[in-house]
């Protein structure tokens, strides 16, 4: 795929280069390469915002601050230090790119950081960047700067030539490293933020390493066709560089091409900028922004996935409402040139793209790969039921020792418990979540967790998977202090958890849900390898028939086997499972239950948080009561649970007390 | 004695801030809607006050009997398109933030990308200025103070006394039990988003009194009513208006002692560490 990948992008940007030189012989106007710089410097500046924006949700308005900065370092050190301009290219791409990381190393750190903040913060920063350079003389001061026109060496040709071609250069590279993201770990790391960021990050993603890599790269994008625009436009001005035209443009070309895949925002870009060029050649440029905003709007509401995975779906259709409305005109020698024709052809195309299928097409299309996938289904069916016949189920209560020779090879002798938890407390404000808490867990175990609501429970889940942290005392996972860890790490050292209310990844299948889990894991492994080892995790649950369905698509017990699926993909040593029950009518508990015994009996060592004490009684070696952010008891569950102290926490303390 | 007068010229100026930004900390505290299309409302309101006041000549303050009707009916019919669409917090601030764009065109369209004043002849406030002592205050950021004081006064007191305000807060806590309640949020945010609107008819307003209106105003005005909206806190009327004081004391003593430049930096570095300190507003008496 890469390799294909990359030879396309090299063959690519080799005949897109070419046009520069054969342009004369083939007698087209300069003007055309004019208006094809013009859509790689927004097609390179769209792609800049995509691989953050559009690939782990973190919405920016702050596009044009990346064009600023490229702009004004290209025309400082051209017009004003005299610099050759392709020594100040590097500079640019560099100084952009700085800043993007300065930014996102100071936002993602917020905790309390949530799409919109991020998205108003950027929104600042242009604005910000403007003000200091109207009133600094150094970089503007208020006049604008003069960017000289380079002396061009004879084998490029001229001005525009140059331009052209680095025009095509960044261009083709930024959809490169698009296209390598979105096909990389990175990718998927992205789009798992995007999803559900902090179940991600418990999986073992690194999301703060991942936003910054996109971050950065977008910056030295941005920064990068930013610098070529300032030689472009030949006058850096505060408005023409810092204005909000720059975000709008390219979060239309993005939101209508689609932002989930690196041709989105090409695609994007090519229909905006040809739509641009035509309003300005028949007099309505004023009403353009008019027309963008619209777009995005009504995109927003009816259509936000955009063009690309419709075009997808049908490309041949699509193709041919392109080229034939163009062959046509030109034939019939209709419409002013080539760009007239093109618009038509675009506009055209947009329309059936956005057309909805019809029923008898649409059945058409789907047999095809449907018979294949149905066959495939089938046969990861028998697999798992012969999986599951294998793998005899213990009838009676596992037993109460490590059973598996994996689990008790981390542990031998007296090594490090799987979990111990010293003296810890937990508070919010003045509130205490949890009060000099102590407590080992032990390899082999499987631990039932409960109390009353309130007494502290998920605090303590939070603690031990290192999304909180305590306020004193000492949380060791596998003998290692998690204090300093983020909680990816302390997934990778093998805690993983499940939650209550599921959050699957919704845009991946069942699969790539729990395939995402596994590239993350403390072997970092690649998606087809992932895919295969996902499909043994599922059949572990019992969700081998579901693997390609989204998650929208199965119901609620099926979402909370899939939790445990991913969250086994992870390799724990200790599984903690938070209220897995909640919500299943009787048979469905029973049938999770198997899926638990079965998950101990393959040597993962387990903590369930349960309100069904029917269920916890049965399946606990040991039970630990919380109430009120203490330790009220633990030991064997028949004990536990007629200690009158648990009793009174749980239906409280008789009348005569 | 130039610091003093600094702070507190930038305090009064703080009020048009707060009176910008206590609608859309409303909408974004109560409905989850964040509506960048107020700052067009904003604009509309000030080029209406400019065009009246002009065409009328009739005090600049007087406008508000035209353009807060006008600008309530705004409001109130985006916010029902927003509900009915059923937006979410963050699809409404593309889609509001595709709305501003719209306007920004529109208003350049129709009246110039240029600056434009109101006449000196129509606008009797800009000139003036209220001397006590050595200090000296103009007039239009008095009346904004003014404005700022009562507006904010006055939606305190509906959020916390009325049933309407009790209602639109027990829907921000909890919308479903709100709604189990018998709490009507269609109708109760139609008319929330409607008096925002009217606040921005005054913002507007209050604007073309002490300066020059062009159409990309709403984009210099951005950064700082966000400033105090999250220094506020998200929803928080009265921590709105000191968070606006705030601003714009530290950004006029700013700009006397080190530079007019560093002012935006010294609030954004502001905002940074309130988002990281704060999460819920500088002024929040109660612990969450």
């Amino acid at each position: 795929m890469i390799r294909r990948g990359s030879l396309a992008f090299l063959a690519a940007a080799a005949a897109l280069a070419l046009l520069a030189f054969v342009r004369d012989a083939l007698g087209f106007p300069v003007f055309y390469l004019v208006f094809l710089s013009s859509i790689w410097f927004w097609t390179a500046q769209a792609t800049s915002w995509n691989i953050l924006s559009g690939f782990s949700g973190y919405f920016s308005f702050g596009q044009a601050a990346l064009v600023g900065v490229g702009a004004y370092t290209t025309a400082v050190l051209v017009g004003r230090q005299d610099w050759p301009f392709l020594a100040t290219l590097p500079v640019a791409g560099m100084l952009a790119m700085i800043l993007a990381l300065a930014v996102g190393g100071l936002a993602f750190r917020l905790r309390s950081l949530r799409g919109e903040i991020f998205a108003l913060l950027t929104l600042a920063v242009p604005f910000i960047l403007a003000s200091l350079a109207r009133i600094l003389p150094a970089i503007d001061g208020g006049q604008g700067v003069v960017v000289p026109t380079p002396d061009v060496s004879d084998i490029v040709g001229g001005f525009q030539e140059l331009l052209y071609l680095l025009g095509v250069a960044i261009t083709v590279g930024a959809l490169f490293v698009a296209f390598l993201v979105q096909h990389s770990r990175i990718g998927w790391g992205l789009f798992a933020i995007r999803d559900a960021e902090d179940v991600a990050e418990g999986l073992g993603v690194p999301t703060f390493r991942l936003k910054m890599l996109a971050i950065g790269a977008s910056g030295l994008i941005g920064g990068l066709a930013g610098s070529v625009f300032a030689l472009q436009i030949g006058f850096v001005t505060v408005e023409a560089v810092f204005g909000l035209t720059i975000p709008l443009f390219v979060i239309v070309m993005c939101v209508l091409g689609g932002r989930d895949h690196w041709a989105g925002p090409l695609i994007g870009a090519v229909i905006v900028v040809t739509l641009q060029d035509r309003l300005a050649a028949s007099g309505f440029e004023g009403w353009s922004m008019v027309i963008l905003g619209t777009i995005l709007a009504v995109l927003v509401v009816l259509a936000p996935d955009g063009l690309v995975t419709r075009i997808r779906r049908r490309p041949i259709a699509v193709g041919l409402a392109v080229i034939v409305p163009i062959a046509v005109l030109t034939l019939a020698d209709l419409g002013d040139g080539l760009i007239d024709r093109l618009a038509v052809g675009l506009a055209i195309a947009v329309v059936v793209a956005f057309t909805p299928i019809p029923a008898w097409t649409r059945a058409w299309v789907r047999a095809r790969p449907s018979v294949r996938g149905a066959t495939a289904a089938d046969q990861r069916v028998t697999t798992a039921d012969r999986y599951l016949v294998g793998t005899t189920v213990p009838a009676a209560r596992p037993e109460p020792t490590p059973v598996d020779p994996a689990a008790t090879a981390s542990t031998e002798g007296p090594g490090p418990h799987a979990i111990e938890v010293v003296q810890v407390a937990k508070r919010y404000g003045g509130v205490r979540a949890l009060d000099g808490v102590s407590l080992r867990i032990e390899a082999g175990e499987l631990v039932g967790l409960v109390g009353p609501n309130g007494s502290g429970k998920s605090t303590l889940i939070g603690l031990l998977s290192g999304v909180l942290k305590p306020t004193s005392g000492r949380i060791l996972v596998a003998g290692r202090d998690t204090a300093d860890l983020e909680p990816h790490r302390v997934a990778h050292l093998g805690v993983a958890r499940t939650y209550q209310i599921p959050k699957p990844f919704e845009s991946m299948t069942v699969r790539d849900n729990v395939a995402m889990a596994k590239m993350f894991g403390r072997q970092p492994v690649g998606l087809e390898e992932a895919r295969h080892a996902a499909e043994r995790h599922l059949a572990l649950v019992g969700l081998a028939d579901r693997a390609d369905h989204r998650p929208s698509g199965i119901n609620l017990h099926e979402r909370q086997l899939l939790e445990m699926a991913r969250a086994l993909a992870t390799e724990p040593q200790v599984l903690m499972l938070d209220e897995a029950l909640a919500g299943l009518n009787p048979a469905e508990i029973d049938q999770a239950v198997a899926v638990v015994r079965r998950i101990h009996a393959s040597g993962v060592t387990i903590v369930i948080v349960e309100h069904l004490l029917r269920v916890v009684n049965q399946l606990a070696t040991r039970i630990v009561v919380l109430d009120q952010g203490r330790l009220l008891a633990e030991g064997e569950p028949t004990i536990v649970m007629q200690d009158p102290a648990v009793v009174s926490a749980y239906l409280g303390r008789p009348a005569d007390a | 004695m130039i610091v003093i007068q600094a702070a507190i010229a930038g305090a009064l100026t703080g009020g048009l801030f707060a009176v910008m930004s206590v609608g859309l900390s409303l909408t974004w505290g109560m409905l989850r809607v964040i509506n960048l299309a107020h700052f067009g409302l904003i604009l509309l309101g000030a080029y209406l006050t400019f065009q009246l006041a002009t065409d009328l000549a009739i005090d600049p303050i007087l406008t508000l009997v035209i353009t807060v009707p006008l600008l309530f009916l705004a409001g109130a019919t985006m916010q029902y398109a927003f509900d009915r669409l059923a937006l979410g917090e963050f699809n409404s601030l593309i889609v509001s933030f595709g709305l501003l764009i719209i306007v920004v065109q529109v208003v350049s369209n129709l009246w110039s990308a240029d600056f434009q004043r109101m006449d000196a002849t129509v606008n009797p406030y800009a000139t003036r200025a209220l001397t006590i002592g050595p200090l000296a205050f103009p007039l239009p950021t008095l009346v904004a103070f003014a404005f700022a004081v009562v507006i904010v006064g006055s939606a305190h007191l509906i959020l916390t006394r009325t049933y309407p305000g009790r209602a639109l807060r027990a829907f921000a806590q909890d919308r479903p039990i709100a709604s189990a309640y018998g709490i009507d949020h269609v109708r109760l945010g139609t008319l929330l988003a409607g008096a925002t609107g009217g606040t921005a008819a005054a913002a507007g307003m209050l604007f073309a009194l002490g300066s020059a209106v062009i159409p990309t105003a709403p984009f210099e005005w951005v950064g700082i009513v966000f400033a105090v909206v999250i220094l506020g806190g998200i929803g928080d009327a009265v921590g709105t208006l000191l968070a606006g004081l705030l601003v714009g004391a530290v950004s006029g003593i700013v700009s006397v002692v080190v530079s007019p430049a560093a002012a935006p930096l010294v609030i954004f570095s502001a905002v940074v560490l309130a988002l990281m300190l704060r999460p819920n507003g500088v002024f929040v008496r109660r612990s969450p």
